[in-house]
């Protein structure tokens, strides 16, 4: 009976020390997640100028420990300079700003709702990025969700390579980048053309994702240069050469193929 | 876009409708509705036939939208005017593609690839 007893007391004093250890190794990870949160935050700091020696307001002001600019004796000003206004997550760039359409964002920080939306911020952003000189990464600020992305916005300015390159590239897949089908796998499928054609490295290609859904797009949308037919409708029924002219021709409308 | 007679309406309020057409389509892009796109189309379409079987032609009247602000807009513009204005015309689908403003820059370069072929079906 005594052996029992000792052997069950034995037992809850193991399951107590796993316990804790694993308590133990939760924390080590809690105080490693803070630790790579904070690292992330003194980045994005740095990055944009933080400096702690900086004036602030001083305390009792109304507008107390603000970052406010220092006036000829070197002493902190109470009242920040009017137009030194919080820069906010995809803001543009004070000193640069470009002129967007109506419609068009002016604040990229809330994610959009459809998919096709994001889309179309991110090709704004690459453009912009482009006509403006300010690089993706400025523009995008600390929007999360255009961070995870940035490698799609960046490739979508690719300039035009070479069929031989673009087919080269496609046996080494990369983010911010899809293999596309020169011929479109679905509609060949469809119209029964053989699959180890659709598939064959011949016709596969590897572009910047944003082009391929702007491709897919377009071959979607009605077009005056095939008597208002979509190019997916004009294609129906039409052999593997002029769906293949086709699909060449997209890719250099699309200033993906020189 | 509510259908209307359009034999009813005079040149500038056709023009004004164009005008109208091409926002929409813009804004149907940006938000992946293409459906609504293709709807809008058609519409243009028919507003060009429209001007086209006016005394003289008018489809000169698009011709003051090769500079509207809208890249969908001069598309439109550019690709149903180019019969009546090519040069200027032409112009306009170079600047499209000079400023890759896409999509449209697509369609402009598709449109003057098929000029430079001969192969234009907006001539």
């Amino acid at each position: 009976m005594r052996v029992d007893i000792v052997d069950l007391e034995w037992q809850r004093r193991l399951a107590l020390r796993a316990l804790a250890c694993a308590l133990s190794e939760l924390k080590c990870l809690a105080a490693e997640t803070r630790l790579d949160r904070a690292m992330r935050r003194h980045a994005l700091a740095l990055k944009y100028g933080y400096d702690p020696a900086q004036p602030r307001v001083p305390r009792g002001e109304p507008e107390g420990g603000q970052w406010t600019e220092t006036d000829a004796n070197g002493n902190p000003l109470s009242k920040r300079p009017k137009n030194d206004r919080v820069r906010l997550a995809g803001d543009w760039p004070s000193n640069n700003p470009p002129e967007p359409l109506d419609d068009e964002p002016k604040n990229f920080a809330k994610e959009p709702a459809t998919s096709a939306e994001r889309t179309s911020v991110m090709k704004y952003i690459a453009r912009r990025a482009v006509e403006t000189g300010v690089s993706v990464a400025v523009i995008v600020g600390t929007a999360r969700w255009l961070l995870l992305r940035q490698a799609e916005i960046v490739s979508y300015n690719d300039p035009p390579a070479s069929l031989e390159d673009l087919r080269k590239a496609a046996s080494t897949p990369a983010s911010g980048y899809d293999i596309h089908h020169i011929v479109e796998r679905t509609s060949a499928e469809e119209h029964g053309f053989a699959r180890e054609a659709i598939n064959h490295p011949i016709n596969l290609v590897r572009i910047p994702r944003l082009k391929h859904q702007e491709i897919n797009a377009w071959y979607q949308t009605k077009n005056a240069e095939y008597g208002g037919l979509s190019p997916r409708e004009y294609l129906s029924g039409r052999s593997w050469g002029v769906r293949e002219a086709v699909g060449l021709r997209a890719l250099r409308i699309h200033g993906v193929l020189k | 876009m509510r259908r209307v007679n359009l034999s009813l309406l005079t040149v500038p309020e056709l023009v004004e409708r164009f005008t109208a057409c091409g926002l929409d389509q813009f804004n149907a892009q940006w938000h992946g509705n293409i459906g609504k796109y293709n709807c809008l189309y058609d519409e243009a379409v028919r507003i060009k036939d429209e001007l086209a079987r006016r005394p003289g032609d008018e489809r000169t009247a698009l011709v003051p939208l090769f500079d509207h602000p809208n890249p969908q807009v001069r598309l439109n513009s550019a690709q149903w005017a180019l019969a009546v204005a090519p040069v200027a015309a032409r112009a306009a689908l170079q600047i499209l593609w000079d400023r890759k403003e896409f999509p449209q820059a697509a369609h402009a370069r598709q449109s003057l690839m098929a000029l430079d072929e001969g192969t234009s079906r907006l001539i």
